[in-house]
C-alpha cells in the first residue's frame, strides 16, 4: 500500500499534499463556525481527523504540506486572515503524524490503527503546542492563557476527533485500496 | 471531474495587475495586521478603506459572490461577533484586563441543568467585537475575488514566480484547482446523505456520537479523492512529471508601472504599521473616549 519511504517526495506526495490541503482546507471552512469555549479564534474542527489520515497514509510531507498549506486556505476563505504560527502548528501536527507511515502495512490491523492514533495525538500535541506558545511572542498573551485557554482545548478538540474518526477513515481506506490494488 | 471557481475574464484594473501582485498586497494587509498586532480603530478602518476600495475595483458580480458573503457574514458577525462580545477572546489581553464598565449581562445556563452565571458585556468587549469584525472584514474582502478574477491556470506560475520550489509550486496549484472540486463532492454528499434520511441539524447522543455520524459526509468525499490522487498521479507520470525542471506553461508574467505602485501601498502598509506599533508604540487596543461616551 506503501512504498515506506518515509521521506520520498515525488509526485504521490505532491498530488496527495494538494488533495489533503485542499480537503483540509474545505472541511475547515464548513466548521470554521464552530468555535471551541474558552479559545477566542479555536475552532472545533473535524477535518483534522483528515489531515492525519492523509499524513499516516502518505507521510510527513504529505502531512506538512497539507496541514500548513490547508491551514492557510481554510482561515483565508474564512476571513481569518493568515496566521503563520497556527498554518505551520497544523503543518507540524501533519509532519510528526506522518512519521508513522513506514509502519503502517495493514489499515485494517488494531495494533496499526492504535499506533497511528498515537502519532496522531503526538503530532496534535506538538502542533498545537507550538502554535499556543508562539503564540506568547504574536499574540502577547501569556503563559498560563497560551497553555489552558489555547492549547487545551485545541488539543482535546483535534484529539477526540482524531480518536473517533482516524480508525473509520483507514478501515474504510484499507477497502478502498484493496480494491484498487496499490 | 474538476470544476472550477466562476472565474471570468473582466476588463478591470484589479484583472490587469499580475497576480503576484495581488498575493503581495494581499499578505502585506494581512501581515500588517497580523504581525504588528494592530487594534487600534484608526489604522484599521484606513485599511478596511483600502480592501474595499480594491474590491468595488474587481466589478465581481453580487450573484457570483452572494453564497461566500453570506457565509462570511454569518461566521463575522453571529459566531465571531457574538464570540468577541461574550468572551473579549481571540484578540490581544487587554480587552478583558481593562477596567470597562458593564453595559448589560447575559445569562448562560447549562442546558438540563441548574447551574449558570452571568456574562457581563463591558464597553470594551463591544468594542474589541467591532473592531475584530472590521479586520476579518477587510482580509477577507482581499481574498474572496482571488477565484473570480485570477485565471486558475496561472496560480502555479505565480507561486513559481514568487520564489517556490517547482513541486511546491505545483502543489499550491493542484490544491486551488481541487478546492472547489472538493467543496462540490461535499455538497453533493451532503444533498445524497440527506435525501436518504441523513439530518445533520439533528446529530443526538455525546461529542465521540457525535462526531462519528458526521462520518457519511466525510468518508465518501475522502474515499473518492484517493482515487481521484491516483489518477491524477498516473496522468502526471506518464507525462514524466518530476524528471526534469518543470516548463511554466504561461511563465510571461511581468511587473508593470501599475503593479509596483500597488506593490508599494501594500508594503507601505506593512512597514507603517510595523514602525507605527514598535517605534511610537501606536497600535494597542482601546477604547475611544468618543465610544465610551455612548455608554457612560
Amino acid at each position: 500500500m506503501n512504498d515506506n519511504s518515509t521521506w520520498a517526495f515525488g509526485t504521490r506526495q505532491v498530488v496527495y499534499g494538494a488533495i489533503g490541503a485542499a480537503l483540509y482546507g474545505v472541511l475547515s471552512w464548513v466548521t470554521n463556525i464552530f468555535p471551541l469555549p474558552a479559545a477566542g479564534n479555536i475552532t472545533f474542527r473535524p477535518a483534522v481527523a483528515v489531515l492525519i489520515f492523509f499524513s499516516v497514509a502518505y507521510g510527513p510531507w504529505v502531512g506538512l504540506l497539507a496541514g500548513f498549506i490547508g491551514n492557510t486556505l481554510g482561515d483565508a476563505l474564512s476571513g481569518w486572515g493568515f496566521y503563520w504560527n497556527w498554518s505551520l502548528g497544523n503543518g507540524l501536527m501533519g509532519l510528526v503524524a506522518g512519521l508513522v507511515m513506514s509502519q503502517i502495512t495493514d489499515f485494517r490491523a488494531q495494533g496499526q490503527i492504535i499506533k497511528a492514533v498515537i502519532y496522531g495525538l503526538i503530532g496534535i500535541a506538538v502542533g498545537m503546542l507550538f502554535a499556543s506558545l508562539t503564540e506568547m511572542f504574536t499574540g502577547g498573551i501569556d503563559f498560563n492563557t497560551a497553555l489552558f485557554g489555547y492549547f487545551t482545548p485545541a488539543f482535546l478538540g483535534n484529539a477526540i476527533v482524531t480518536i473517533v474518526l482516524l480508525p473509520i477513515l483507514m478501515v474504510a481506506f484499507a477497502a478502498v485500496a484493496s480494491r484498487r490494488g496499490r | 471531474m474538476l470544476v472550477t471557481w466562476k472565474y471570468r475574464p473582466r476588463n478591470t484594473f484589479i484583472q490587469r495587475l499580475d497576480p503576484r501582485t495581488r498575493l503581495i498586497f494581499m499578505l502585506c494587509i494581512i501581515f500588517a495586521f497580523t504581525i504588528p498586532e494592530i487594534w487600534d480603530y484608526r489604522i484599521i478602518l484606513p485599511l478596511f478603506a483600502l480592501s474595499l476600495t480594491l474590491y468595488l475595483m474587481a466589478r465581481i458580480e453580487w450573484k457570483d459572490v452572494r453564497r461566500a458573503w453570506i457565509y462570511i457574514f454569518i461566521l463575522v458577525f453571529f459566531i465571531v461577533g457574538l464570540n468577541g462580545l461574550l468572551s473579549g477572546r481571540g484578540g490581544p489581553s487587554s480587552v478583558t484586563n481593562l477596567p470597562s464598565p458593564v453595559v448589560f449581562e447575559v445569562p448562560i445556563k447549562i442546558p438540563f441543568t441548574e447551574i449558570g452565571w452571568d456574562v457581563p458585556v463591558t464597553v470594551s468587549k463591544i468594542w474589541f467585537a467591532l473592531n475584530q469584525m472590521t479586520r476579518m472584514i477587510t482580509m477577507a474582502i482581499l481574498a474572496i475575488p482571488i477565484p473570480y478574477t485570477m485565471d486558475p491556470n496561472i496560480y502555479g506560475t505565480a507561486f513559481k514566480r514568487m520564489g517556490a520550489s517547482d513541486k511546491v509550486s505545483f502543489t499550491m496549484d493542484l490544491a486551488f484547482r481541487f478546492l472547489p472540486t472538493f467543496a462540490r463532492d461535499f455538497t453533493i454528499t451532503m444533498d445524497a446523505q440527506r435525501a436518504r434520511g441523513y439530518e445533520m441539524e439533528k446529530l443526538k447522543g455525546g461529542i465521540p456520537t457525535r462526531i462519528r455520524k458526521l462520518a457519511p459526509l466525510i468518508i465518501p468525499v475522502v474515499m473518492q479523492s484517493t482515487v481521484t490522487g491516483e489518477e491524477v498521479i498516473d496522468a502526471m507520470d506518464l507525462r514524466a512529471f518530476g524528471t526534469r525542471q518543470r516548463t511554466w506553461v504561461k511563465d510571461n508574467l511581468k511587473y508593470a508601472p501599475r503593479d509596483y505602485l500597488i506593490l508599494g501601498i501594500g508594503v507601505a502598509a506593512f512597514v507603517s504599521c510595523c514602525v507605527l506599533k514598535w517605534v511610537f508604540g501606536i497600535g494597542e487596543y482601546f477604547v475611544p473616549d468618543f465610544f465610551m461616551s455612548l455608554f457612560v
